[in-house]
């Protein structure tokens, strides 16, 4: 009896610990993001953060509302979205729609705290900021919906990650998308911007 | 189980010391918050669960966002038997479910440009019920009475020349049932090669125009919406999927031709697959290497005769329901070397439907086309995709500069947005427009490279006839499925030819060809002299268009014996006439003339309807043809009803709309959500749970072991 609860004492015990590794992991990651993009802004050139990583750093994320800031890698597949928001779509510094998509229960969770208006800004290996202003948030149902690239404005940002928020399931087949589109910022309004000056400082 | 004595013993354990209380107080109040926590957990758990369950189309999309494993499983099989100029195929689509519950399968596909389909053949288990045409509405009623009665039944309508939708109801669980089709089609001859294509899917086709403000907003049979330009836009976009997201169980053809063309075969080729051929004196058998190929994209086959025995001329006679009917081709054999300076615009489909090897190919064509030119002509290209967009403000000289400049512009090319083909096609026609005279020495021609994946063929079409003026369009299909319909008709209505490339290794071939072809037509103002008859005869196409180089002139007429002779004049490119005559004595017999002559007056009704609205009379004509002939037509529909039920009406019917692949080298402009949740959460609340219950267990066993 006692090896029994002690067994199952162990055994979940292990499962906790993997369930707070996964948020553990994406928050320590952030951090060592943090020098591979500081690395690839200052060298211009795509850098990844360990050797043996299949992703790299393509863009800052920036929330100024909610005073979140991250990492943008490339690419949507699972083992990127462990450590940061995935580019799944488009060049922040090209032409075209950026779709950017996150774990609701890691790094996007702060998107229900969006609203219509909300601000964000995306910052591109060349260190220029790119001021974005959330238009519309629906929910969608991924079985039946897709992004149709084709149809995207060019100055759309797409922000996507799973729904309900609070939801157990893993699998569940609702998006919650966030649509922002470009505002262009007029030079003297960017120079007196202090988040610009306090992120270069903080490289 | 144990959580009731527990309690039980509590309430008993009253009267005991006070630090021994406070400790059971504390054991029992942890446990009823495990019992709390349980039951606030679980309807998170319900909840998640109806969500998926409640649309019954769980099957469809795995956990990963992907498609798979669809409750129907689709596969073909392509019998085809060439007979002359005739393709007859047996095309049979089985849709298996794998469900538990009964389904309707809906399949949008593709079949040959040229196709006309006259038969349907309906099999469940051991039964066959053959399918008859009737006009739509009815065949819809029909179709919708017997799926409501819930018996077995099959309706196949035309969407588009060449694209078709199956109706499939009342599918048992675990039951296959197959929809046969027959259709024929005339093989594709010139420059002494023959070519079939059998198309197996469909480019995903961009709808222009506006979206419909009553269209409803949730999901459809397709991905697209109904627009005010595509008012049908939902249902000839059916989904794509990966072919491996469907994995080797479904979407997958198998392909077997019987060719006797009549004459001794030297060659079969295919720049699409590895085939194998096998001959049997004039007849060959031909399948691909592979076996069941998958639907990704168009089975292309060629096959020339063995040299010196390319046949010039060749008529087939057919007497069906006491009519006479007769197939005539001619090849005039004429060639043209005179080379008169050119005007050539190209004008490069750059829209997302081209990504992938699409892309590749084109920049390939239009590298190809740049090198044909020579210092008198004048050249432009325009690029267009949402927008329209042109190299030069107008056609430029063809020299070194100029050259080197296109090149550098098709090198930088990419594909992206829209296929917005009206304004490109504007800009290509109606070029230079009001210096006529400056250019009136170049001959002026368009070269229009793309997929033709949109969905408001007619309306370009139309487009073409009016703004073309003194020009020729030529059009060039690329792509592993190009919609061929609107290469065809578009180079019909542009007085000009058309190819269709493969693969990147077929683009130097083909495209030499076409451009070799351009340089002029070697016929025009032909005008078809039929023999003394005793009624009244009719031959289509009425007016045939101007004959190109290695182009061979067809002609399907009806009340034409097989005696005689038949006049066939025109006028060289250098103006002079030119007149030959074709004996009809020598006929080969054919079968399914009637057919083709049936599809050719159908066609020629249909074109005076382009601008829109079909009058009474030629719709009802169209209709009596399609009848008498078993013909689907935009008006007529293959049914089949079995008689009896055998799906209890109080059962329900889930309808799976099966979708199509995306063809092999593109790459899809529709992006799915990606899966973006952890385990997280549910990791934590399960680790939670557990140890709390740990817990208790090791507080219970404490006390029991005392």
């Amino acid at each position: 009896m006692n090896r029994l609860l002690l067994l199952l004492t162990v055994m979940f015990g292990t499962v906790l610990t993997v369930g707070l590794w996964i948020p553990f992991k994406a928050l320590v990651a952030q951090e060592l993001l943090e020098l591979a993009w500081a690395e690839s802004q200052a060298r211009q050139i795509e850098t990844r953060p360990w050797p043996w990583a299949d992703t790299w750093p393509v863009a800052r994320l920036s929330l100024p509302e909610l005073g979140q800031s991250m990492i943008v890698l490339d690419g949507a597949h699972g083992e990127s979205l462990a450590f940061g928001p995935g580019q799944v779509l488009g060049n922040a510094a090209g032409p075209g729609p950026v779709v950017i998509a996150g774990h609701r229960d890691t790094h996007f969770t702060s998107l229900r705290h969006l609203e219509a208006g909300s601000e964000l800004k995306l910052q591109t290996r060349s260190g220029k900021w790119y001021r974005y202003r959330v238009n519309s948030i629906r929910v969608v149902d991924s079985r039946y919906e897709q992004i149709d690239t084709a149809r995207l404005d060019d100055h759309t940002l797409l922000l996507v990650t799973c729904y309900p928020f609070d939801s157990l399931d893993s699998r569940g087949p609702l998006r919650y998308v966030v649509q922002a589109t470009f505002e262009p910022v007029s030079v003297a309004a960017a120079g007196s911007d202090p988040l610009q000056i306090d992120t270069v400082a903080g490289l | 189980m144990m959580l009731p004595t527990t309690l039980l013993r509590l309430e008993l354990d009253k009267p005991r010391l006070a630090p021994r209380r406070v400790k059971r107080c504390c054991e029992g109040v942890s446990l009823w918050l495990a019992m709390l926590l349980l039951l606030f957990v679980h309807p998170l758990y319900a909840e998640a669960a109806s969500a998926a369950e409640g649309t019954g189309m769980l099957e469809f999309v795995d956990a990963d966002g992907r498609h798979q494993g669809q409750a129907t499983l689709l596969n073909t099989e392509y019998q085809v038997r060439v007979s002359g100029l005739i393709a007859d195929t047996r095309l049979t689509q089985s849709f298996r479910n794998t469900s538990q519950q009964w389904r309707e399968g809906v399949f949008v596909f593709p079949l040959p440009e040229k196709a006309s389909v006259y038969g349907m053949t309906m099999r469940v288990g051991e039964r066959e019920i053959v399918g008859d045409v009737r006009e739509k509405q009815e065949a819809k009623r029909r179709y919708e009475a017997a799926k409501k009665a819930g018996k077995n039944a099959a309706r196949v309508d035309q969407q588009r020349p060449n694209l078709f939708t199956t109706h499939l109801a009342n599918i048992p669980p675990g039951e296959t049932i197959t929809v046969e089709l027959n259709y024929q089609q005339t093989v594709r001859y010139q420059s002494g090669e023959f070519e079939l294509r059998l198309p197996t899917t469909l480019t995903p086709r961009y709808m222009p125009g506006e979206p419909l403000a009553q269209s409803p907003q949730q999901w459809q049979g397709g991905w697209a919406r109904p627009t005010t330009a595509v008012p049908d836009a939902d249902a000839i976009s059916p989904f794509t999927v990966q072919a491996e997201d469907v994995g080797d169980q479904s979407h997958r053809a198998v392909v077997n031709l019987e060719i006797d063309a009549g004459l001794p075969v030297a060659d079969v080729a295919s720049p699409s697959h590895a085939l194998r051929s096998t001959w049997d004196g004039h007849r060959v058998r031909v399948a691909p290497e592979q076996g069941a190929v998958p639907m990704d994209q168009d089975v292309v086959v060629r096959w020339s005769p063995v040299r010196g025995q390319a046949p010039s001329a060749a008529v087939f006679h057919e007497r069906w329901q006491g009519e006479d009917y007769l197939l005539a081709l001619l090849v005039p054999g004429l060639s043209r070397n005179q080379n008169l300076p050119r005007e050539l615009v190209f004008v490069i489909d750059t829209s997302g439907s081209m990504a992938g090897q699409s892309i590749g190919q084109a920049r390939a064509s239009l590298l190809r086309g740049l090198a044909t030119l020579s210092p008198g002509d004048r050249f432009n290209i325009i690029q267009f995709n949402s927008q329209t967009h042109a190299l030069f403000m107008q056609a430029v000289p063809a020299n070194g500069q100029n050259l080197a400049r296109a090149r550098r512009y098709v090198e930088g090319l990419s594909a992206n947005g829209g296929t917005e083909m009206a304004p490109a096609l504007r800009v290509a026609l109606g070029e230079n427009s009001p210096e006529e005279e400056t250019t009136g020495q170049h001959v002026r021609q368009v070269v229009f490279i793309t997929d033709g994946a949109v969905g408001n063929e007619a309306a370009l079409f139309e487009q073409i006839r009016q703004q073309l003026g003194g020009r020729r369009l030529f059009t060039v299909g690329i792509g592993s499925a190009p919609n061929l319909h609107f290469m065809r008709e578009a180079a019909r209505y542009g007085r000009g030819s058309y190819t269709a490339i493969s693969d990147i290794a077929d683009v130097a071939g083909q495209l030499d060809d076409l451009f070799a072809k351009m340089q002029a037509p070697v016929l025009t103002d032909i005008a078809i002299e039929l023999p003394p008859a005793a009624g009244p005869a009719e031959a289509y196409p009425i007016r045939p268009g101007d004959l190109f180089a290695g182009e061979p002139l067809v002609q399907v007429m009806r009340g034409v014996k097989s005696s005689g002779s038949l006049g066939i004049s025109g006028r060289l490119s250098d103006g002079s006439r030119w007149q030959t005559s074709l004996d009809l004595s020598r006929a080969a017999s054919g079968t399914g003339l009637h057919r083709h002559w049936g599809r050719e007056k159908i066609d020629s009704l249909m074109d005076q309807t382009l601008s829109g609205h079909v009058g009474d009379e030629s719709r009802q004509q169209v209709v009596e043809l399609a009848l008498a002939h078993q013909l689907i037509t935009r008006f007529t529909s293959f049914v089949a009803v079995d008689s009896t039920p055998v799906r209890e009406t109080s059962e329900p019917l889930t309808t799976d709309q099966v979708p199509t692949l995306l063809p092999a080298g593109s790459s899809s402009t529709m992006l799915r959500y990606p899966q973006t949740a952890t385990l997280s959460p549910l990791l934590t609340a399960l680790g939670l749970l557990g140890l709390i219950f740990s817990a208790a267990g090791w507080m219970l066993q404490r006390r029991v072991s005392r």
